[in-house]
């Protein structure tokens, strides 16, 4: 689906926000958000059913929410979803029917669970590749599947494959819980290819698409 | 189990959206809550994230791997070959990182990394995104217009450097190894270490600045 998160090469932004605050947490329930998120593993809740409940965000809010306002939204949506808790428990703030608590963990566990979340998303491959590095592709024109991750700015583009990673778990499906394989390269695309022949003739764009983004 | 079903979720969305408060924080509150009582997370848990990529987990893990890949080349040979592998000699794999790809400057060609889709990023090596590496306004402009973006931070390039911009649409992750100054011949690792900034592993820093 062509919804607004799908922002590469739009125009009419204004200058980037480098208002000079680094520090990791902005807010306190930015941090509380991230612990949450970090802990909070539904397992029917792939990547890319994640990704898509953010892309099915009210439009203006997707546009004008932070980071982890986005992410806050999503979980309350795909937590119902998934029948966490239902929506008079969010009206009500408490659980109709509460769990067990969760044990608590420290600093040492949670650092050991990050190190341990170092994840692979390769998958065996179920045909050969098509495609070998060095070989010009071209990208399809239109996508059908409510989540994919071709954006449309590199839609109907010839690129050079530079980088072929194996099978991975192919996003447009996983969004359905669903575990398909499929080939991932390394596209390299000429930015004139993408926007023209202003475009200063040594720039590129690299995406990693999977073979069935390309024709 | 979840529906996978995108018109629920958008409508669901759209129901959220006039019936949580205003205010993020009391939003996060209740989510919050609900989790808790769930029995998905505990409190505590959440403090221990907060402390972990506060203190333990940021750009300075990016900085060891950038200094040791000038001072080691064998290292660095291991770095361009695999990242997600060679950070596993530093412990520093994690969220994130399970397809990291490292690329490096050269004098005539400048990285920069961007997801346009989404926000995807680094976590385990780099720490907390900055917040204008999530803003609308790099999503949109970084692939389209990179020479303008990088004047803003005050890089400007001559036409001669290529810009190769690196946009996260699957599962890798980019870490863009800087040129190694000039005036540090002798350096030991860690006085190299603390040269390299965040920006300049994302690729909006170009020249690393000495002293």
């Amino acid at each position: 689906m062509d919804t607004l998160h799908d922002l590469g090469g739009r125009e009419g932004f204004g200058p980037l926000p480098l208002d000079g605050q680094d520090q990791p947490f902005h807010h306190d329930w930015e941090g509380r958000m991230w612990g949450i998120a970090r802990t909070c593993r539904v397992r029917s809740i792939t990547i890319d059913w994640f990704r898509h409940g953010l892309e099915r965000m009210v439009p203006a809010d997707y546009l004008t929410q932070s980071y982890f306002e986005k992410w806050c939204a999503t979980y309350f949506a795909l937590l119902i979803d998934a029948g966490v808790f239902t929506e008079a428990d969010v009206a009500a703030g408490t659980l109709a029917t509460p769990g067990t608590p969760a044990a608590p963990m420290d600093l040492a566990e949670v650092l050991a669970i990050n190190r341990a979340s170092h994840a692979s998303f390769a998958v065996e491959p179920t045909a050969p590749p098509r495609f070998a590095l060095g070989d010009r592709v071209k990208t399809r024109r239109h996508i059908a599947a409510a989540h994919t991750r071709l954006p449309a700015y590199a839609r109907d583009r010839v690129g050079e494959v530079i980088a072929h990673h194996g099978a991975h778990v192919f996003p447009d499906e996983g969004a359905h819980g669903r575990r398909v394989a499929d080939h991932l390269y390394t596209i390299a695309f000429a930015a004139t290819e993408l926007w023209g022949e202003t475009a200063n003739p040594k720039d590129s764009v690299t995406l990693d698409l999977w073979e069935r983004y390309c024709v | 189990m979840s529906s996978y079903d995108s018109e629920r979720a958008a409508a669901l969305h759209r129901h959220l959206h006039s019936h949580l408060p205003s205010d993020p924080a009391l939003r996060v509150k209740t989510l919050e809550s609900l989790v808790v009582e769930r029995g998905l997370v505990a409190p505590e848990t959440i403090d221990a994230w907060v402390e972990a990529y506060s203190e333990e987990i940021g750009p300075k893990r990016g900085a060891a791997v950038v200094a040791r890949s000038w001072t080691d080349p064998g290292f660095r040979g291991r770095l361009l070959e695999d990242a997600a592998e060679a950070i596993k000699e530093f412990g520093f794999e994690g969220s994130a990182t399970g397809h990291l790809k490292a690329v490096a400057n050269t004098p005539s060609c400048h990285n920069l990394v961007v997801c346009t889709l989404c926000s995807c990023y680094p976590f385990s090596i780099l720490g907390m995104s900055p917040a204008w590496y999530k803003s609308t306004e790099y999503r949109a402009r970084a692939v389209r217009e990179p020479r303008a973006v990088l004047a803003e931070f005050g890089v400007i390039l001559p036409d001669a450097v290529g810009i190769r911009v690196w946009d996260s649409t699957a599962e890798l992750r980019y870490l863009v190894i800087p040129e190694r100054p000039e005036g540090t011949e002798g350096w030991e690792e860690a006085r190299l270490a603390a040269l390299v900034t965040r920006n300049a592993m994302i690729g909006a820093e170009r020249r690393l600045r000495v002293g």
